[in-house]
Formats: structure tokens, sequence, C-alpha cells
């Protein structure tokens, strides 16, 4: 049986990015990623099958027959969703993960989004907790991952102040008529705005090209590889080594623990000429970085006689605390032309309202939004009020497609413990592994966050010169999704934490699980940036502190 | 299962889209390739529901006999206006296999999945909806 050092599960934003380090400090890792490797014209621009707007399907996996989930709805109804489907909570399976096809928002959390239960208390019912590290520890390592991927944003700013010390490598998006639009709005309503960061080149940066402003970002691949994730960065630095096997295909079954309960491997599948080639393999440390889902699902799926209720779960904690981010935001329609047809299109931002809001949990960040296709604009950008056809419907298409305004952002979520991942006792997926079944909500105070945000976007729309302005609530329910999160959170306590604050997994020493799993609360922003920051920072300790 | 639909099906499915996106100076949904767009679907992702759209529109067909004494075809745009808004309401006087407000709302966005849609699907003939919306620059 083959024998490394370390063996990654999961080729996405985290397992990319410790993949680099690990094989950069001289490791022999072996990188499992259940998806293929995409190029360019792997994936699709098919606007009603990307991971934008999935009707029929998608475009950056995972296939869409053979990996079921099973749901349970709040009202305790069970269904058997596939992956594009709703209630599905996918994000992507690739090599690169959400980063093969996101849209490289680059936030770093704010220092208080790191102690939210001991600035805000903890809601009944919720468990809202600290993280076991601050801002300043992850600080360096925000930093590290802009650099070494490739962050373009407005200089010595950082969340709307001036911080002179935060130095992005590349300058920001320029603005378009809709950031004019809206910084007048916000200027009369006395907030502050600023250029979104951004995981994109704004000019030429790290041996790839700069951005050509294409109008096909979020949801798709880059034609000019300007936008950076792990695939065209961490991973192949890592290949390039020769200290690292990336096998692509590979699904892991289970992480394999010796006589003495101790974690000693992994065993997967790859496919080979239609059927399924079993292979097991050897390492000193294993590093879970599927995603959160997938991440909560192996550990389960990972029980033996040592640890009948799976890896790391002891405590009964693997699994709880799902969260990703409401999202509230408002539409609203100017008499003036608002699009100029240069992507991205996020250009503007307001961290005005991320906390300090009276009778509110956290808070969130808003900005505009990415350019829409049409098809996608006639499903989210209609008002309550227009006959869905006819010869309106087909009007306002044609003369609102440019003058609307869109703003919307991630608000801090209140995780509860029955937001969760167990497995389900019946389906399994193609290669006959239990799948996950997803069950409970997020914390009802999710939803009074959320609709103070989006009561917020509206009033940023009215500012910004917009005749009519329109919104939509968002009701209680399961939270996860593409910003997915909090599965094993890390903390000083077994009882109430799954990792420590390196991700090593309590009592174990040579298991760590290194993803958006790990966030205890997932801050009012994009979660990509802290999860890339947190995968540098475990990476470096493990290649430090192992041996 | 009827794998195809009929020419009748057929001749009522191109005059009801092309009330739900009518002619101006931009083409109705059956001249931007919305007939291109479901037939290709219904040959795949939207194979299961062939049955239904043979029965649905075999239903508004009746349905407008039963009210104006003729096809859906012959009515005047502002009848047929008027009739569909009545089936998306699902206000209807015969018996219908399927609800006609469900089976309306499938025809409203498979139309237009088709129109406003990646010409790569086979609607959308010439990016026409594109340049008319102006995500792409009008030419
Ligand atoms: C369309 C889209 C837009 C987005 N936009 C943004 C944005 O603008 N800003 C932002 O911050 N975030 C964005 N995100 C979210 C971001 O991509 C995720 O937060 C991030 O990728 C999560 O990182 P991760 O390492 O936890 O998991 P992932 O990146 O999901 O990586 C997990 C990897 O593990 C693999 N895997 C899972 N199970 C197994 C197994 N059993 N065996 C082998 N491999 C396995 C998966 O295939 C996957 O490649 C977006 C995502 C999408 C899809």
């Amino acid at each position: 049986m083959q024998q490394y050092d370390a063996i990654i599960v999961g080729a996405g934003a985290a397992g990319g990015i410790v993949a680099g380090v690990l094989a950069e400090a001289g490791w022999h890792v072996l990188l499992l990623e259940r998806g293929p490797s995409l190029r360019f014209e792997d994936v699709p621009r098919d606007d009603i099958r990307s991971q934008r707007l999935s009707l029929y399907g998608h475009n950056a996996g995972p296939e869409i027959e053979g990996n079921p989930r099973v749901v349970v709805e709040p009202n305790g109804n069970e269904r058997v969703v596939r992956p594009h489907e709703g209630g599905y909570h996918n994000n992507a399976a690739c090599v690169g993960g959400g980063t093969r096809v996101y849209g490289a928002q680059a936030w770093r959390f704010m220092p208080q989004d790191f102690q939210m239960a001991s600035l805000y208390g903890v809601p009944e019912g919720s468990s809202l907790a600290d993280w076991p590290i601050t801002y300043e520890d992850l600080k360096p390592y925000y930093e590290r991952a802009e650099r070494e991927l490739g962050v373009a944003g407005q200089n010595d700013t950082l969340w709307g102040e001036t911080a002179p010390d935060a130095a992005y490598p590349m300058p920001p998006v320029v603005p378009g008529p809709q950031t004019q639009a809206l910084k007048r709005g916000a200027q009369q309503l006395g907030w502050r705005t600023f250029a979104a960061p951004l995981l994109i080149n704004t000019v030429p940066y790290g041996g790839r090209a700069a951005c050509i402003a294409c109008k096909w970002c979020v949801g798709y691949a880059c034609p000019t590889d300007a936008k950076n994730g792990t695939h065209n960065t961490l991973i192949p630095l890592a290949l390039a080594t020769g200290h690292c096997q990336m096998v692509t295909g590979a699904m892991t079954e289970r992480i394999e623990t010796d006589a003495r309960g101790k974690v000693c491997g992994v065993s997967y599948f790859v496919e080979e000429n239609g059927s399924a080639r079993h292979e097991s393999a050897r390492a000193k440390v294993v590093i879970v970085s599927s995603g959160a889902i997938e991440s909560a699902r192996l550990l389960l799926n990972s029980h033996s006689a040592q640890h009948p209720h799976g890896l790391g779960n002891e405590s009964d904690q693997v699994g709880r605390h799902l969260q990703g981010h409401y999202y509230p935001g408002a539409s609203g329609l100017t008499e003036e032309n608002v699009y100029n047809g240069v992507g991205p299109g996020v250009t503007c931002a307001t961290n005005q309202f991320n906390h300090g809001n009276s009778g509110i949990i956290g808070g969130g960040m808003l900005c505009d939004d990415f350019i829409k296709p049409p098809i996608d604009f006639w499903y989210t950008s209609l008002p309550p009020d227009l006959p869905r056809w006819g010869a309106a419907n087909k009007q306002y298409m044609r003369e609102n497609y440019t003058r609307l305004l869109h703003v919307k952002g991630p608000v801090q979520e209140i995780p509860s413990p029955h937001g969760r991942v167990t497995i389900d006792p019946q389906v399994r997926d193609k290669w006959g592994i239990p799948v996950v079944r997803l069950s409970g909500t997020t914390h009802q105070a999710t939803v009074a966050t959320s609709e103070f945000m989006r009561h917020r976007a509206e009033e940023w729309l009215r500012a910004s010169g917009c005749y009519k302005v329109w919104s939509q609530p968002r009701g209680i329910g399961l939270s996860g999704g593409q910003h997915q999160a909090g599965t094993c959170r890390m903390g000083h306590d077994p009882q109430t934490s799954v990792t420590d604050q390196c991700g090593r997994v309590h009592a174990h020493d040579n298991l760590f699980v290194i993803d958006g799993s790990l966030h205890v609360t997932n801050g009012g922003f994009n979660p990509v940036l802290t999860i890339m920051a947190l995968a540098f920072r475990s990476a470096e300790h493990i290649a430090k502190n192992f041996n | 299962m009827p794998v195809q639909l009929t020419n009748l099906q057929q001749a009522t499915l191109q005059a009801v889209v092309n009330r739900l996106i009518p002619v101006d100076e931009y083409p109705n949904a059956w001249d931007a390739g919305v007939g291109e767009y479901l037939a290709r679907h219904f040959e795949g992702d939207l194979k299961h529901l062939v049955e239904a759209y043979a029965n649905g529109l075999d239903a508004l067909e009746q349905e407008a006999k039963a009210r104006y004494g003729n096809g859906f075809g012959e009515l005047t745009a502002p009848q047929q206006d008027a009739f569909l808004q009545d089936v998306e309401q699902g206000a209807v006087v015969t018996v219908w296999p399927i609800a006609p407000g469900k089976f309306f709302r499938l025809l409203v966005e498979h139309t237009m999945q088709g129109y406003y849609g990646a010409p790569l699907n086979g609607g959308n003939r010439d990016a026409v909806s594109w340049q008319m919306t102006g995500f792409e620059s009008r030419r």
C-alpha cells in the first residue's frame, strides 16, 4: 500500500492550500478529489445549468445522478434530492472546489465576528459561541491569502475604514454607472462605501492574465484564468514540487483507523472503465477538507469499534451548527442607465451595518451584484406586481434590464445545534456510501438580522434614486449551500467543539479538519477568504509541529 | 406516453407562447426559437413533461371551444390574453386533466428559458433577446 506523509481529502478552497503549503515544505502528499479537473471548455456558459441558476443541472459538479442527499423538512417530510435541486445545499465538486466557479468576493471577517457570544450574549436555543482564535491570530494569514492567490481591492481600506496596513496586491475593479448611483445614495445617508475586494486579477498577476470584464463571472469559469482559485494557484504549485500526487475522480469512503483506533489512512473509490475500483492509502496525517457537509459525512461514516459514533464525534458535535448565509437584498428601478456590461459587476460595498445595530445580533455587508444573464434576471428581478408574461413583461425586460439596481449581502447567522448533517440510514450514493441527511433550521434570530438588512438594502436603493423598490422576506429554514460552514467547529472544549484551534480533531493526534467546517460563526461576509486564511494557518502549524 | 405533440397541439403551443412573448420591434417567442428550445428539451430534460404538455394543450383547446366556440388560434389577441389570464388563475369551465394554473406556469417558465436563455440551448435566435435587453450591446 502507498505510504504518504499526508492525505488530503478534497481539493477545494482549503484542501488546495493545505496541499500547496505541505508540498512546499517537502511533505509527500496525496490529494484526493472526487470531481474532475475542469478546463475552461468543460464549464459551459449554459445559463440554466450553472452553479448560479441550476434548473436542470449545473456545471461544476457533482454529477446529478448517483449523488443524492436526504432532506428532512421542518414539517417532518422527507425528500431525496439531486445535487442541482433545492434543499441539497450544494457547493461544487471539482479541482478547486467552489473556487473554480465562484464570484471571488474576498472578505476578511471583522474582529467582532470572532467574538459573537461575548459581544451579544447567547440567544436561547442557539449555539452562538466565540472562536478560539481572534482576528489578530488570523490577520497574517489573510494577508498571505491575498498575496498568494491574488486579491484586488482598495488600498488602505478595510471594511470601509482607513487601514494603512491593508495593502492589496492589485488595484480595485473600476467603478461603473451603478457605482456612481449607489455612492450618491450612500453619501446622502451618510454611509461609507468602497470597492469590494475580489480574488480577480485586475492587472496581470501571478503569471496569469488580467480580467477581460466579460459578463460570465459568478457560476462560470474564467476565459483568461484571471479569477484566482486554488485550481490555478496553490494546487499547480503543489504539483510542481513533485511531492504532491493528485487523484481526481477519487471518492473517499472512509478514514481508516488501526486496531488501537489511531488514524492510519483512507480508503476511496475511483472509476475505471465504468466500474468502481477500491483503493487504500496510508499516511502519518489525514486532513479532511471536503467542504462543511461532506467533511461531516466522512467523519460520521468512518465509525469503527473504537469510535462507534464516527471520528471526532464523542460529544455528538460532528455535523451540528450547520450554517451558511441568509442573503437579503433589494431591487430597484432607476430612470437612468446603470448598466455598462462591464463584468464582474460587483463594485460598491458598505460595511456600515455589520455590527452595532440596535436590537439585532450582528448584521452584514451589502454590495451590488454580479452581472446576471437575462434569464437569471427574469427569475430574480421582476417586481411582484408585474405580470409574468405578455406584452408588459416583455416591455419590462426590454426597458429595465439596464435600469435595475440590486444590492444584497450575507448576514451573520445565529447557529442552531439542530441545523445539522447526519447519515441517512437507508439511502446510498452510486458507490454504496451512506449519504447525508440534512435536518433542522437556523436559529430564529437569523431571520431578524436578515429582515433588518433587507430594509437597509431598500433604504440604500431609495436614496440612490430608485423610484420603485422591492424585496422578498425569507422565513425560517436550514442554511448551508455555497457558503456552508460550521459542522466541525473549533474550540477549546472537546464537549462543545470537534477540533482544536488548528483544526486537529480532539482525541486524535493526526487527524485534522481544515475547511469551512471549522467556522464557529460565519461572519456577515462571504466566507472563502477566511477559509483560505485558516487553511494557511493550520497547514503551517502542521508543517512546523508534526513529525 | 406520446413522445411527440400532434400537429394541432403544436399549433396551439405556438399560438400560446406567442402571447406569452408577443411581437413588437423584437420577435415573438416562436420566431426567436422558443419552439426549437422546447423541441430539444422534450427530448431531454423536459421529456417527463411531454405528456403533461399534450394533455394541457388539449384541455386549453377544449376550454377555448367551450367558451368562445372557437379554437385558441382563432381568437383575437385581446381574447387570447383574457383567456390566458383566466387559465393562469385556474378560472376554467371545463374539466382539466392537469391543474390549469400549474400547466400555465410551466409554459411561462419554459418560454422565458427559450427566449432569454443562452442560444446554445436552441432558443434566443441570434441572441436577439440579449440585444433587446441590452445585456449585449445593441447592434
Ligand atoms: C457559484 C459560487 C459562487 C461563490 N461566490 C463566492 C464569493 O464570491 N465569495 C466567497 O467568499 N465565497 C463564494 N463561494 C463559496 C466558496 O466557493 C466556498 O466558501 C468555498 O469553496 C468552501 O471551501 P471549502 O474548502 O470548505 O470546500 P470546497 O471548496 O467545496 O472544497 C471541497 C472539495 O472536496 C471535494 N470532496 C468532497 N467530498 C469528497 C470525498 N468524499 N472524497 C474526495 N473529495 C471530496 C469536493 O468535490 C470539493 O472539491 C461561491 C461558491 C459558488 C459555487
